[in-house]
């Protein structure tokens, strides 16, 4: 089969048109795009690296989407479309063929073809430090057919291998600066990209410089900006404060708290960009209380995911009703998110042997937001007779306690992925170890529908397995969805032409000041 | 002299050891650990060991803490396991901006608390002397963060004087690095002047109480000599002493200062390297931290024997 650019555009197109909810492009109406100026952006921490077969921090994403570029690449609605690959085709479901562009230059000036993308592979599946390890490792072999084609052959059959390769996996690094330069590579990517943009210089805890690529190879549209100028400002409501008196451009997130007041104020817009993520509660198999499923059953229906949503995400989201988010081609409107239902809950919990109720403990982030939402679930239990407790961790205590299954309850924000799978497969199959499973769910039919999501090819059948699979979960609990989360950024007037892709990515290729 | 300071310098060695020790077993018991944070995102498990392989976690808690002792021995701080770089490059760079963060709060704050100490402590039991203290009062009581943004929000947003935040080195780019520091400097300046109008007040008090400055006064000194040659000099040892503990307090603990200015200074360094169980960064940093605190120790002990010569060190 054979992807066309017609293909996919129409593909999506259709998937999306139930899918996207609340998306408000910015009108470039009539204005023709100027060259030149320098995009101050703000972020709320430095970046990590500058090496994406290294790179383990979700922030230096954002540089690399402009420098470098993958095979292939996301639109608005989260379709494939064509990036370094002009087109893909598979004989057969274990076999890739990507049919790469022609004429594309490395920064350093030599030149990106086959050999130059199975370089990158292999150095993500042998570096010791990899960190890309994970997300290539269905792919046994690459080889290179001739100098414009690469075939990818998988160990089984993968649906969601390419919406991998549109983030860092897909990434193509020079050859030639990777030899050269090491672990350099890490804070000096010159030369290293295709991407729209060069790498200039990074003064690390000051800044970070990219400036146009003069012979990029796509000629429509931009990149209009002279320079991109990153910055990182870690405090909120000082980052937001540098937007208003317009010491930079853009920000890269705005908290809910904030959104009203940056909507209201003329020298700022904002625009709500719907994200992938899934923020969500693990609730352990292996252990009392929520080894048994009427007593899961009980606190879902004791929880009321509107007010969660109106009252502490201040509706810069939307309620949950399984791991795919509106924005998705797999999102089953038809799937309404979990009611709260008193009666319901008490029936369950004199069903699972708790009449009276009982009492378990939540672990969750310390951080405002998380915090809040604890407190408003732990007053909609309350009233059903259920007594939590909260125990407040930080980041890696969370994810330690997770793989150790050290919980009953546990907070669980996932960013996100562009295709479905990335949402669902490794969180629910049954698997021996450690992994994202941390419920511990073990599920025959769960597992056999899961396992054909990846086999099958067909959008629509696809669609149909994942909504399958959305119903049992809301059944069996292995976590309480709670929100997709919107993720707001706000832009200078002077901003113009920046298109929101849901992975939250900003790219600035045909992004220009007014 | 120089063999007092060599001595001490010595003595400072068991601290640091038992320093870095400690923090390095307190860090390996924390839950967490550095691949995990790093590949927070990932839940490949195989992929995860064999990076812990790569950097050496697997290896138990006293074998990890020799090898980074010997390296040490041999001047390697080791990488940060976050970014790849070496410590001791990542903790140059940001004892920079703490160090002139620092002493320019230090200077905001002597500037500030001399007068008003001065005034408080000779116009005693007066409305003056209560305007002071209630001024001290209130720099004690208003958290740092506050005053931080209420300042950014005066003279950031509203006025816009000064830039909301950031860090230009006043070494390099002169006048606007020194403008890019002073608000935060005032935050962090107006708290300390707090703290050392309070000594110095209740310290000069006591040296006004003392006979020898009835007996300067009564030799027709005027009031401003008695103060300056007689009283000042004698009520300087408690503040030179919160002086000293305050610098290295400064140095390594200004982080929500750090922080909501966007700062790259020491404490941020270490809160950041902490929540990345970046172990080798931590580790570097907190010997820093340390040997600051022993250096500004040192130097107070050295400015006493200076302002009070029945001071000798042995």
């Amino acid at each position: 089969m054979t992807l066309s650019r017609r293909d996919f555009v129409t593909s999506s197109a259709a998937a999306a048109t139930a899918a996207v909810v609340g998306l408000r492009p910015r009108t470039v109406a009539a204005q023709t795009p100027k060259k030149g100026g320098t995009l101050r952006v703000g972020f709320y921490i430095e970046a990590a690296t500058m090496d994406p077969h290294l790179s383990g921090s979700k922030v230096d994403r954002q540089v690399y989407h402009n420098i470098y570029e993958p095979l292939v690449t996301l639109d608005v609605k989260l379709g494939i479309k064509p990036g370094l690959a002009e087109s893909w085709s598979q004989p057969d479901a274990k076999t890739l063929v990507f049919k790469l562009r022609r004429g594309v230059k490395f920064h350093d000036g030599t030149d990106f073809n086959a050999e130059a993308a199975k370089f990158n592979f292999d150095r993500m599946k042998t570096e010791p430090k990899s960190i890309r390890k994970g997300e290539v490792a269905n792919i046994d072999s690459v080889e290179v057919v001739d100098a414009l084609t690469l075939k990818v052959n998988l160990k089984k059959a993968d649906a969601s291998l390419l919406a991998t390769l549109t983030d860092r996996a897909g990434m193509m690094v020079s050859p030639k600066v990777v030899q050269e330069r090491g672990v350099e590579l890490g804070r000096n990517a010159k030369g290293a990209g295709t991407g729209p943009f060069e790498f200039v210089e990074w003064i690390k805890d000051d800044h970070l410089l990219i400036k146009r690529n003069e012979l990029y190879w796509n000629k429509q549209g931009g990149p209009y900006l002279d320079r991109v100028r990153y910055r990182p400002i870690p405090d909120d409501t000082v980052k937001l404060q540098s937007l208003q008196s317009g010491e930079i451009d853009v920000i890269d997130y705005v908290q809910p708290r904030d959104v009203a007041a940056v909507k209201a104020d003329k020298n700022a817009t904002v625009l709500d960009v719907p994200s992938l993520a899934a923020f969500a509660y693990q609730l352990n198999f292996g252990r009392a209380p929520f080894n048994v499923k009427a007593i899961r059953q009980a606190v879902a229906s004791a929880i009321d995911l509107e007010q969660i949503v109106k009252g502490v995400w201040l509706n810069v989201g939307y309620p949950a009703n399984g791991p795919i988010p509106p924005t998705s081609w797999a999102y089953d409107k038809s799937i309404a998110p979990i009611k709260r239902d008193v009666a319901k809950a008490k029936a369950k919990l004199v069903e699972g042997g708790k009449p009276g109720g009982f009492e378990f403990t939540m672990t969750t982030n310390n951080i405002p937001l998380s915090v809040q939402e604890a407190e408003v679930i732990q007053a909609q239990l309350r009233e059903v007779g259920i007594t939590m407790k909260i125990k407040l961790v930080d980041a890696s205590t969370l994810i330690s306690d997770g793989n150790a299954k050290n919980f009953e309850m546990i907070s669980f924000q996932w960013s996100g992925r562009p295709d479905p799978d990335g949402n669902i497969y490794q969180f629910f199959r049954t698997t021996p170890g450690t992994s994202f499973n941390w419920s511990g769910i073990s599920n025959e039919k769960l597992d056999a529908l899961l396992d054909r999501s990846r086999e099958v090819s067909n959008q629509a059948e696809r669609k149909k397995i994942f909504s399958d699979i959305t119903r049992i979960l809301q059944d069996e609990l292995p976590m309480l969805f709670i929100v997709h989360p919107i993720e707001p950024k706000a832009f200078s007037q002077r901003v113009q032409g920046y298109e929101p892709i849901p992975d939250g990515m900003m790219r600035f290729k045909d992004v220009w000041l007014k | 002299m120089a063999e007092v300071v060599l001595r001490r310098l010595l003595a400072t060695v068991p601290v640091l050891l038992l320093v870095t020790a400690g923090v390095f077993l307190l860090l390996h018991l924390t839950p967490g650990d550095p691949v995990d944070a790093m590949m927070a995102e990932s839940g490949d498990a195989t992929a995860k060991e064999s990076l812990r392989r790569e950097l050496g976690l697997d290896r138990p808690i006293p074998v990890q803490y020799v090898a980074w002792m010997g390296r040490l021995l041999r001047g390697d701080l080791g990488r940060s396991i976050r970014n790849g770089e070496p410590v001791i490059e990542n903790v140059s760079r940001r004892i920079r901006p703490s160090l002139e963060l620092a002493l320019l709060a230090m200077a905001i704050a002597v500037l500030v608390a001399f007068p008003v100490a001065i005034v408080s402590a000779v116009r005693h039991n007066t409305a003056l002397d209560r305007l002071g203290t209630s001024f001290a009062l209130f720099g004690i009581c208003l958290p740092n963060f506050l005053l931080a943004l209420l300042l950014i929000f005066v003279f950031g947003v509203t006025l816009r004087w000064l830039p909301i935040s950031g860090y230009l080195d006043p070494l390099d780019e002169g006048w606007s690095g020194v403008r890019s520091l002073v608000l935060p400097a005032v935050t962090l300046g107006l708290a300390l002047a707090a703290v050392i109008m309070r000594t110095l007040r209740s310290s000069l008090l006591e040296v006004l109480g003392e006979d020898y400055v009835r007996t300067a006064r009564a030799k027709g000194l005027s009031e401003w000599v008695v103060i300056r040659g007689h009283v000042l000099r004698n009520a300087l040892i408690p503040v030179v002493t919160v002086l000293g503990l305050q610098l290295g307090t400064l140095i390594g603990g200004a982080v929500i200062t750090e922080y909501v200015f966007a700062l790259p200074g020491v404490g941020r360094l270490v809160v950041d390297a902490v929540f990345a169980r970046d172990y080798p960064l931590v580790q570097g940093v907190i010997l820093l931290i340390a040997v600051a605190f022993i250096v500004s120790n040192l130097l107070v002990d050295l400015i006493y024997g200076w302002i009070d010569p029945r001071i000798r060190l042995r």
